[in-house]
């Protein structure tokens, strides 16, 4: 046992509620990021519970096929990207967690991508864990994520009153990311947001887990009804555009849409970069 | 939206590789438009050939001295014309064939328009002109420019033959005229010679000699004649002082005379002292004496008075001094005559020369004027006599055609034109359209597109925070097809530049 497990052994002694978790534990990962002292002393009991039920977590290069980044990928500037747009938020939120609202300006414009990855880029933090809810319900993505296609999501939540929510929340393959798909659609399902079930919904995964950011992969903003409601139930709110597909009408619609005190900023997205030049 | 040349390069490099199929065919399509305009573009050859000419008037070196030659025109304007001109053109039409479908005057009116567009005359240094024919047909080019050299020397050598002999003409003509005047000239200058024959040159100078001597000879008699009147009038007053007769002095007198002044002596004495002084008394006596002697004088005279004989006076002689003053007089006065005739003589030869002075004056100013005239035309004519022989001459050299000053210096020869593009031109023009067009096209796309291309253009206009710029993420399948899609947009481009090489060797080759 090293001096720091010893120090830190004391200390959980002192208070009660801190454990030592082994390298192994933590994702299987002897990364850098995740013998952070500090991280491990704030890490809470949740997080290695999580990490007991991932067993089988996608390899970079799995999660690159699937177009999601990989703190491995350390010369693919895009996760340099995300890894800044966390920090951002991470210092706008003052370490609490937060609602995020990722939401496009119009169909196309890779909101989902957006949200998958900055979900991914909460998660690299071993001591954050993440939440991906698929709000964009005529649009859905999320699934392809989850290997049980079959697995209730959030419209089986809505419908069945007696479904828990952790039954809606599945693992993804990457380590502390979990994820709720839309489930099986009814024919109407725009009323579910507006329902007191959803703030119900948020909340209770808002302050079940203080370490766990959610990330709603919301509908485009072309959709103002279920992008306004959206954002009233977040805390902020990313807006994306598309480089050569957004109009700077579209972008000025969709930003009259949300509240300017919850607008985080805009997302340039698929900006065209020659991938060999650096 | 202000953007720094840095962000403007790399926005663009980023747009195209983003539209890379859009720049790759565009490329591809600009080179083909490019080189099939290289390939249908009129072929255009140009003829040219250089002439020397000496284009000065034949006047100007037969009449220097003699005249002033008006300023011969523009060399270039003036061969312009002339090749340009009605004559030439219309053989040149002729010949090249462009009359064989019989067109109608104003169809010959644009042919002419069309040939003269495609004619260019230029000088090359101070004597040699350079005539150039453009045309799309490489033999008609040649035979063109050909036809404007000969045409146009024959036309020069024949003009220079016009003006050889309209200045033969000239100065024959006034040559003539001159000989003309010539003869009138000499004619009047005999006609006054022979009615005034003192009329000759120097006559006015021995005239005025004559007159200054006469003159000269009046003065001198003149003095003479004073001189004479003045001795005239001398001997006239000693004549008149002179008697005619002199008286000699008796002893009688002679006594008396010595009494008196005796008797004078005497008194004045007898003032001083008495009677009885003995100078006084020595006077007395002597007086006495004298008396005596005077009274026996007398006496004798007396007493040979009563013979009566006649006895001249031999006191009384003729004076001699007298004598000769009158003749000396009457000398002079002959001498004074002779000069007053002298002078007047003279007097009335002067006035004959002054006479005849005034008639010569007239006479001689007309001879000056006539020799004058007779001189400067006999000069003038003697000249064009030369002239014209020199004017022979040159006709001669030019119906020998020995004097041509106009020579073609190049013989015409045909070469593609210069001014028309080249292929290579093209293929080169191509290329770079091929790179430039597309890149300008990404670049107005980029300032006019109303799609967002460019993260701060949101923040500048919207006035939003632009979180992040997430940059595309490459899957390994796109990077793969990547990869494939770059292979293919090489060999696209690689094709292109290989076509626009193979058609320039092509066409260097003059296969095409």
């Amino acid at each position: 046992m090293s001096k720091i497990e010893k120090a830190l052994k004391r200390a959980g002694e002192e208070r009660g509620n801190l454990q030592v978790v082994a390298p192994a534990a933590a994702g299987g990962r002897t990364a850098p990021w995740t013998a952070l002292v500090g991280q491990e002393i704030e890490r809470p009991e949740t997080i290695s519970r999580m990490a007991e039920n991932e067993h089988k977590l996608l390899s970079a290069e799995e999660l690159w096929v699937r177009g999601i980044i990989h703190p491995q990928q350390t010369k693919e500037p895009a996760v340099q990207v995300f890894r800044e747009l966390r920090t951002k938020i991470s210092q706008q939120s003052q370490g609490q967690n937060a609602v995020i609202l990722v939401a496009a300006v119009s169909r196309g414009n890779g909101a989902s991508f957006i949200a998958r990855n900055l979900a991914a880029a909460f998660a690299f933090d071993s001591a954050k864990t993440a939440l991906l809810v698929d709000c964009n319900l005529r649009n859905p993505s999320v699934h392809e994520l989850i290997p049980d296609t079959s697995l209730p999501g959030l419209a089986d939540y809505f419908d069945s009153p007696e479904l828990a929510v952790s039954k809606i929340i599945h693992p993804v393959g990457i380590a502390r990311l979990r994820a709720i798909a839309t489930g099986r659609l009814r024919e109407n399902p725009a009323e579910y947001f507006v329902s007191t079930k959803m703030r119900h919904l948020i909340d209770s995964l808002r302050e079940r887990y203080r370490e766990r950011f959610i990330i709603l992969d919301g509908p485009p903003m072309s959709d103002i009804a279920d992008a306004r409601i959206l954002s009233e139930l977040s805390d902020y709110v990313l807006v994306v555009a598309r480089h050569g597909r957004t109009t700077n009408a579209q972008i000025e619609n969709g930003l009259s849409a949300i509240s300017s005190s919850k607008l985080l900023g805009i997302v340039f997205n698929d900006e065209p970069r020659i991938p060999w030049l650096r | 939206m202000q953007m720094y040349p840095e962000q403007i390069v790399k926005a663009v490099i980023n747009e195209s590789f983003h539209s890379r199929w859009l720049v790759v065919w565009m490329f591809v399509i600009v080179n083909i438009v490019v080189l099939t305009a290289g390939l249908l573009w009129p072929k255009s050859y140009t003829g040219s050939t250089s002439i020397v000419v000496d284009e000065k008037s034949i006047m100007e070196p037969l009449m220097k001295g003699a005249a002033v030659a008006t300023e011969t025109a523009d060399r270039n304007r003036n061969a312009r014309e002339v090749i340009l001109g009605r004559s030439i053109m219309r053989k040149v039409l002729e010949s090249a064939g462009w009359l064989a479908d019989h067109p109608t005057a104003s169809e010959q009116e644009g042919l002419f328009e069309k040939i003269k567009a495609r004619t260019t005359i230029t000088p090359v240094g101070r004597d040699v002109i350079k005539i150039e024919y453009r045309d799309s047909d490489e033999n008609r080019a040649l035979f063109v420019t050909k036809a404007f050299a000969n045409l146009f020397v024959q036309e020069m050598i024949t003009q220079k033959e016009s003006d050889t002999r309209a200045a033969f003409d000239f100065i024959d003509k006034q040559a003539q005229e001159y000989q003309q005047k010539l003869t009138a000239a000499e004619e009047e200058l005999r006609q006054l010679r022979s009615s005034n024959l003192d009329a000759r040159p120097g006559s006015d100078i021995e005239l005025s000699a004559r007159l200054i001597a006469l003159n000269t000879r009046i003065e001198n008699t003149t003095m003479e004649l004073r001189e004479a009147e003045m001795k005239h009038a001398s001997l006239e007053r000693q004549v008149n002082g002179e008697a005619e007769v002199t008286v000699l002095a008796t002893r009688e007198a002679q006594f008396r005379a010595r009494i008196a002044e005796l008797q004078a002596k005497l008194d004045t004495l007898r003032l001083t002292f008495l009677d009885t002084h003995p100078d006084i008394v020595q006077l007395k006596h002597q007086i006495q004496d004298l008396r005596a002697e005077a009274a026996a004088q007398r006496e004798r005279r007396d007493s040979a008075k009563p013979s009566d004989r006649a006895e001249g006076d031999e006191t009384v002689v003729n004076n001699p001094v007298y004598q000769q003053l009158r003749r000396e007089l009457s000398q002079s006065r002959l001498t004074i005559d002779t000069l007053k005739a002298r002078i007047a003589e003279a007097r009335r030869l002067v006035q004959e020369e002054v006479n005849r002075g005034k008639g010569l004056h007239g006479g001689e100013a007309r001879l000056v004027e006539l020799t004058r005239d007779y001189q400067i035309n006999r000069e003038i004519y003697q000249d064009l006599l030369h002239r014209r022989e020199r004017a022979r001459v040159s006709i001669n050299m030019d119906s020998d055609r020995q004097s041509s000053s106009f020579k073609i210096l190049d013989p015409a020869v045909v070469s593609p034109s210069r001014n028309t593009p080249r292929f290579w031109q093209f293929v080169l023009g191509g290329l770079m359209l091929g790179v430039l067009v597309p890149l300008g096209f990404l670049f107005t796309r980029l300032q006019f597109d109303p799609r967002v291309r460019l993260a701060n253009a949101i923040s500048e206009r919207h006035k939003v925070q632009v979180a992040a710029i997430v940059p595309h993420l490459w899957s390994p399948v796109e990077l793969t097809g990547l990869r494939k899609e770059l292979a293919i947009l090489a060999l696209v481009v690689t094709a292109t530049l290989a076509l626009s090489a193979t058609l320039s060797v092509v066409r260097f080759l003059g296969l095409l």
